[in-house]
């Protein structure tokens, strides 16, 4: 008798809490899972909801590498995908297309059928990269763009007499004035794939602006000329000095990024984000605050009366609808209030980082020198060259051949044959 | 307690009881020790469950798409594949050769210092004991995160800690370990003794802990140096320990993969690519599920040949032989 009483209450007891729980989740909900920086996200998601009282987001942030990428791998092999995953374009997006919807009709319908023309044309390109021949679907759209630099420290350069480099030959006499005075150069963290492709881009773009991407399509050699005089340009800017010793064993986050932001280090290639650093919580470096240390130049002209490298960049984070996401209508609305609603928004008033489109600006405590740079940056974005790999193979060779260069084990020539050789074995043509 | 009361003075064997007595009272006999099978074996079907859930299945589930091609163009076709490529693969060899300078370094290293570390502080040290074990366990223990970040940093010419320390002298840190691909592996293996070398000492502490003291007392009597304790006593009899270690030392080997990934990314160039890394680019960063699957397995049969070996050649008495005297106490 004890025991069947005992066991009605245990029966009683789930059923109030599963009605309970059942109570609780009768608004909408939407899952998102991301590497987005979680204190943005949820002003971004505050934002959302307030104008969105039925909706609650539940916002899951992952580490990129590996948390991220683990985490996708085995939600798609075992169908618990989340409504809304970040994604990059290229390779990442192409990895889970078959779990993601198509967002033409969604956009269509939100922001009427000229809703892609609006978006910046390389984020445009980007979006798409990857696609098999004949889909024209987008699988992701950019909630922000980013733009590539070197970042410099204004107090460092006016301390040492030094302006802003235009030529290479000033970019290295720069470098070795700041190396005498125990300064790092430019931090270059080239134990990251992701660093060194950047840099690369820049050389490249400058070189020959565009070829990387018809390189990578197949359309181009790797050996071109243009390409492997951009290979001879990254070797140099190790045996010259620029970037300081012992690069090829540093990582630009925490490491670099944190001397930079506390004077240690002259120059740094990183991009438009950079500027979010004015918005971290404080205690900030004086250097940091309202960004008054530091300004940014494009990579310098490599060859005597040249420009400086066109910009560089491209869709900074972007988001999928998976194939559940597309059985949740609040999905869409947040998806949307991301890509150029409130939320979006709120993630500009923190600095992070340029939209997609033109028009959306920080608002808030913005500093008019943050202001006059963000600017700068939207100035450069409608014309930047494609900073993404469409597929990691052809990311990953070039990592390596980079790194084999760097290294001295490998001539800039030979490195690029290893990266056709992928290319060539990836696009079915060897 | 009751069963054995049940079995009365016949206990000696089911067999020879049930032989012994008629058939008509060996059986309600035999189906209650049946019953009891089955109820003592049910306590076995959780542990069991779980094995086939998170152990089996993972593993059968890999080991078949090891067999399947990746669908990325350009993968190669057919059944064996992806061991093919694998064999074909220079990063396969480099990680291979990097995996074994990692157990021919960092085993006989770790255990080295470890049974040192043990024995100086078992043998000679009583109120600071448990302070030296602290110290020397506290890396086994610290966020793999900050072991890396932290050794980044002393390796780290130029502006690392340990060229602050040499710059009081005068001196320059002009070697950048973890940037040259001759060296990177080394100055890895080198952080990873110093995480898990407190690991080995915990272990030779409970070994040294288990040999009596009069063997010590003996010793001392028959006139034993320190030399002579250390490689008559103490060695033969913490055996088991070493033993234990070098399993656990060579399946560790295998699984290295958060200090390499964290500090080195398997760079430069591949310099320092380990199975773990070379299977988490290949697999999650890049795709090839099947290849992935693929190397995965590899390194299965070769921690499983490996243990086998080692069993098979060192025998299975991993533990000390007074503890097992005392679990089976």
């Amino acid at each position: 008798m004890k025991r069947q009483r005992w066991l009605a209450s245990l029966l009683a007891g789930i059923v109030l809490l599963a009605t309970g729980a059942a109570w609780a989740q009768s608004g909408q909900t939407v899952t998102v899972w991301s590497w987005f920086i979680a204190s943005t996200m949820q002003k971004s998601i505050q934002a959302f909801e307030a104008k969105h009282p039925g909706v609650t987001v539940k916002y899951t942030y992952y580490n990129y590498a590996p948390e991220y990428l683990t985490a996708l791998k085995a939600a798609a092999a075992s169908g618990s995908l989340p409504d809304l995953i970040g994604l990059q374009p290229g390779s990442l997006t192409q990895q889970y297309r078959a779990n993601l919807e198509p967002l033409d009709a969604y956009a269509k319908r939100e922001w009427g059928a000229d809703w892609a023309s609006k978006i910046f044309p390389v984020d445009r390109r980007q979006m798409h990269m990857g696609n098999p021949a004949g889909d024209d679907s987008t699988y992701m759209l950019p909630e922000e763009s980013q733009v590539l630099c070197i970042w410099y420290n204004k107090d460092l350069f006016a301390k040492f007499g030094l302006t802003p480099p235009t030529t290479y030959d000033a970019l290295v006499k720069t470098a070795k004035t700041l190396a005498s005075h125990g300064i790092m150069p430019m931090f270059q963290g080239a134990a990251d794939g992701w660093q060194n492709e950047n840099v690369y881009l820049m050389l490249a773009d400058q070189r020959a602006p565009g070829l990387i991407d018809q390189a990578q399509a197949g359309k181009a050699p790797w050996t071109s000329p243009a390409l492997v005089q951009a290979m001879q340009d990254w070797a140099g800017l190790f045996k010259d000095g620029v970037f300081q010793q012992g690069a090829l064993g540093a990582h630009a986050y925490p490491t670099g990024a944190q001397l930079f932001a506390q004077g240690r280090v002259g120059m740094m290639a990183l991009g438009s984000w950079w500027m979010q650093e004015a918005k971290y919580p404080p205690p900030l470096p004086p250097l940091v605050q309202n960004m008054q240390g530091f300004d940014f130049f494009m990579f310098p002209a490599l060859a005597a009366g040249g420009h400086a490298s066109p910009p560089v960049g491209g869709i900074d984070i972007g988001y999928g609808m998976t194939k559940a996401g597309a059985k949740n209508p609040a999905a869409w609305t947040f998806l949307a209030s991301l890509v150029q609603g409130d939320g979006l928004q709120a993630a500009l008033n923190d600095l992070n980082d340029l939209p997609s489109i033109a028009g959306p600006k920080p608002e808030g405590d913005i500093s008019p020198n943050i202001l006059a740079m963000y600017d700068r940056f939207m100035t450069a974005l409608p014309h930047a060259e494609n900073q993404r790999f469409g597929n990691p193979e052809i990311a990953d060779a070039l990592d390596n051949a980079l790194a084999g260069v760097a290294a001295g084990k490998l001539e800039p020539e030979a490195a690029l044959k290893q990266v056709q050789a992928v290319t060539d074995r990836v696009l079915g043509k060897s | 307690m009751h069963g054995a009361r049940d079995a009365g003075p016949a206990a000696a064997g089911p067999h020879r009881q049930a032989a012994a007595a008629p058939a008509s009272r060996a059986r309600p006999r035999g189906a209650r020790e049946d019953r009891r099978g089955v109820r003592a074996g049910l306590f076995a079907w959780p542990a069991l469950l779980i094995f086939l859930g998170f152990v089996a299945y993972p593993v059968l589930w890999i080991a078949l798409r090891s067999l399947a091609p990746d669908t990325a163009p350009g993968s190669p076709r057919g059944a064996f594949a992806n061991y093919l490529r694998a064999f074909a693969d220079p990063v396969f060899w480099i990680a291979m050769r990097n995996m074994a300078l990692w157990a021919i370094i960092t085993i006989p290293v770790q255990m080295a210092f470890g049974g040192l570390i043990a024995l100086l502080i078992e043998r000679y040290t009583r109120r600071s004991r448990a302070f030296f074990r602290t110290m020397f366990f506290l890396p086994v223990v610290t966020s793999v995160s900050v072991v890396a970040i932290v050794w980044s940093q002393m390796y780290a010419p130029y502006y690392g800690i340990v060229q602050a320390w040499l710059q009081r002298l005068g001196l320059t840190l002009g070697i950048a370990l973890l940037a040259d691909p001759r060296t990177v592996i080394f100055a890895l293996i080198v952080v990873n003794i110093w995480q898990w070398t407190g690991f080995s000492m915990m272990m030779y502490v409970a070994g040294i802990n288990a040999i009596p003291e009069d063997i010590f007392d003996a010793a001392r009597i028959d006139g034993a140096r320190f030399r002579h304790l250390v490689l008559r006593v103490v060695v033969p009899l913490v055996a088991p320990v070493t033993k234990s270690l070098l399993l656990l030392g060579v399946i560790g080997t295998l699984q290295t993969f958060p200090i390499v990934y964290l500090m080195t990314g398997g760079g430069p160039d591949h310099a320092s690519e380990v199975f773990g890394t070379e299977i988490f680019r290949q697999g999650i960063v890049l795709g090839n599920t099947g290849y992935g699957a693929a190397l995965s397995v590899l390194v299965l049969v070769l921690s499983l040949a490996l243990s086998l070996l080692q069993i098979t050649a060192l025998g299975a008495e991993l533990a000390p032989r007074r503890a097992r005297e005392e679990a089976v106490a």
